[in-house]
């Protein structure tokens, strides 16, 4: 007869600097079940948001995430100018597409450094935490922040671009594209990042599907998934990229696809500044006021597929916002990864579905993944449970 | 396959030699970037009180209040609530908002965290404490 222990990892920052909890059940060294729990850092911000006007609405959504906050306002402003059928101008459009992007480039580098971190390899940590400062520097630049950029507006952007900005993206661009081909070749090729990574936390193409996986999470298992390609928002439609898979769906192909992207993303940038229409993007003005009606935008995050749901009743207040970020999905259901690895690498499988816990707390729903069969846990036995 | 650690390690051999990329930072001012969200005040003579950048704060950071200088109450910004997002100087109906580059928050005095109006009297240039 064997013996199962329980080792709670979380909820101070397990792998990542969020609070999560991670229950492991082993076996001698590997994992028989995993219980994830989550709640710690609910704010009730979509009640905020019901309470709070349709602007205010704006900045609430923005800071729903700091990673990713553009792409959270995006969605926002887009489910918004769904209602109210405002059209926005070209080059706000492509200016949106510009702000994503190097949104994602800095999400995307920060994750594959903190996985570095993980697997203790610091020197790498800080390397590439030392080039995507200057990914931030240009987010200030564009939009006069270097995290919250709060640089969308309904029907439009809040800033407009220079030549001088654009040369100076540009450049800065050029630097951080052959750095980060270098660490694309470090996290191919390094013995170490390769014995901790390959093989590590597989997911299969079937049960990514199965598991409604988004994001790069699903992409590493080989699903061509993108919402930027399916669903083309924005100005994305104009623009030529790849969805990035890897077939393997092991911890290290999920880490290659979010480098490849950062690759692909740059690509895009490019392209933004050098079809960069003219004309206004900057509004004077903006409607305040909703007619009744409800609205659904998806937009693709760093992380995955995220969806808006604005409900409006024709009052100042929203009726309901309804966020579903892509870690709830990527984080709970990805736990079937874990399926008989060893403690040691349970770090490593955390870091790479590159979980925001911030953006995903605001459902307390635990499904449970036996290695078999799927149970839902009760929130009272959440609550209640003393092991 | 055992090539590249060679190569980060040249990498780091590389770093040592370099003066850090660290910024030590009270030693070594910091300069923003162009458009950085810092410190604003409102430029008392071109306020024209609408409340329209009272109203639509999001933490409800500016309270307008009463002055000698002026008929209709104007804005006095609330340092410690403004979260920097600059919606009241995107919605600003005559563009009334002075904006800097200060991102120095800390003080040992919380009368500091207000940003009161500036008045400039008849030719005088405009000077803004920060």
């Amino acid at each position: 007869m064997s013996h199962v222990v329980e080792i709670p990892v979380g909820p101070q920052h397990p792998a990542l600097h969020e609070p999560i909890l991670f229950r492991l059940l082993v076996e001698g060294e590997r994992i028989v079940r995993v219980v994830p729990s989550i709640g710690y850092n609910h704010r009730g911000i979509e009640k905020l948001a019901e309470t709070n006007t349709f602007v205010k609405g704006l900045y609430i959504c923005g800071r729903v995430c700091g990673i990713c906050n553009i792409v959270h306002a995006t969605t926002y402003t887009m489910a918004i100018e769904r209602i109210q059928g405002v059209e926005v101008p070209p080059r706000a459009r492509y200016l949106r597409v510009l702000v994503n992007e190097l949104e994602r480039i800095h999400s995307h580098m920060l994750i594959v450094a903190v996985m570095a971190e993980v697997l203790g390899f610091e020197s790498l940590f800080m390397l590439i935490m030392r080039d995507r400062e200057a990914v931030m520097q240009l987010k200030e630049l564009v939009t006069g922040n270097r995290v919250l950029g709060d640089y969308l507006i309904f029907g439009g952007v809040r800033r407009d671009i220079d030549d001088a900005v654009a040369h100076r993206i540009l450049r800065t661009l050029d630097h951080i594209e052959e750095r980060v081909r270098y660490y694309r070749r470090v996290f191919e090729e390094d013995v170490t990042i390769n014995k901790r990574l390959r093989g590590v936390g597989p997911i299969s193409r079937a049960e990514a599907v199965r598991y409604c996986l988004v994001g790069p999470t699903a992409r590493g298992s080989g699903v061509e998934t993108d919402v930027r390609a399916e669903d083309p928002y924005e100005a994305y439609g104009e623009l030529e990229f790849n969805v990035v898979t890897y077939p393997d769906g092991d911890s290290w192909s999920r880490m290659m696809v979010r480098i490849d992207e950062i690759l692909e993303s740059i690509e895009i940038i490019r392209q933004v500044l050098k079809r960069l229409p003219q004309g206004q993007a900057v509004p004077k003005t903006f409607k305040r006021a909703l007619p009744k009606g409800e609205a659904i935008a998806r937009a693709e995050a760093p992380r995955g597929e995220l969806v808006y749901h604005v409900i409006s009743d024709g009052k100042p207040t929203p009726y309901r916002v309804k966020i579903r970020t892509p870690s709830m999905a990527n984080v709970i259901n990805g736990i079937v990864a874990f399926k008989d690895a060893y403690i040691a690498d349970a770090p490593a499988i955390i870091a790479s579905f590159d979980p925001c816990i911030s953006c995903m707390e605001r459902v307390v729903e635990v499904v449970d993944l036996d290695k078999r069969k799927s149970t839902v846990v009760s929130l009272r036995e959440l609550a209640g449970w003393r092991g | 396959m055992r090539l590249p650690k060679a190569a980060l390690l040249r990498e780091v051999l590389s770093n040592l030699l370099r003066r850090p990329v660290t910024i030590e930072y009270p030693k070594v001012p910091i300069e923003p970037e162009r458009g950085f969200r810092g410190r604003h005040v409102v430029d008392g003579n071109k306020c024209i009180g609408c409340r329209l950048c009272a109203v639509e704060c999001p933490t409800g950071a500016i309270e307008m209040r009463k002055y000698p200088q002026k008929e209709k109450p104007v804005p006095v910004i609330h340092y410690d609530l403004c979260i920097f997002c600059y919606h009241c100087v995107y919605v600003c109906p005559v563009k009334a908002y002075i904006t800097t580059g200060n991102r120095y928050m800390p003080t040992p005095d919380r009368g500091e965290m207000v940003g009161e109006p500036v008045f400039k009297s008849e030719g005088e240039n405009i000077k803004v404490k920060y």
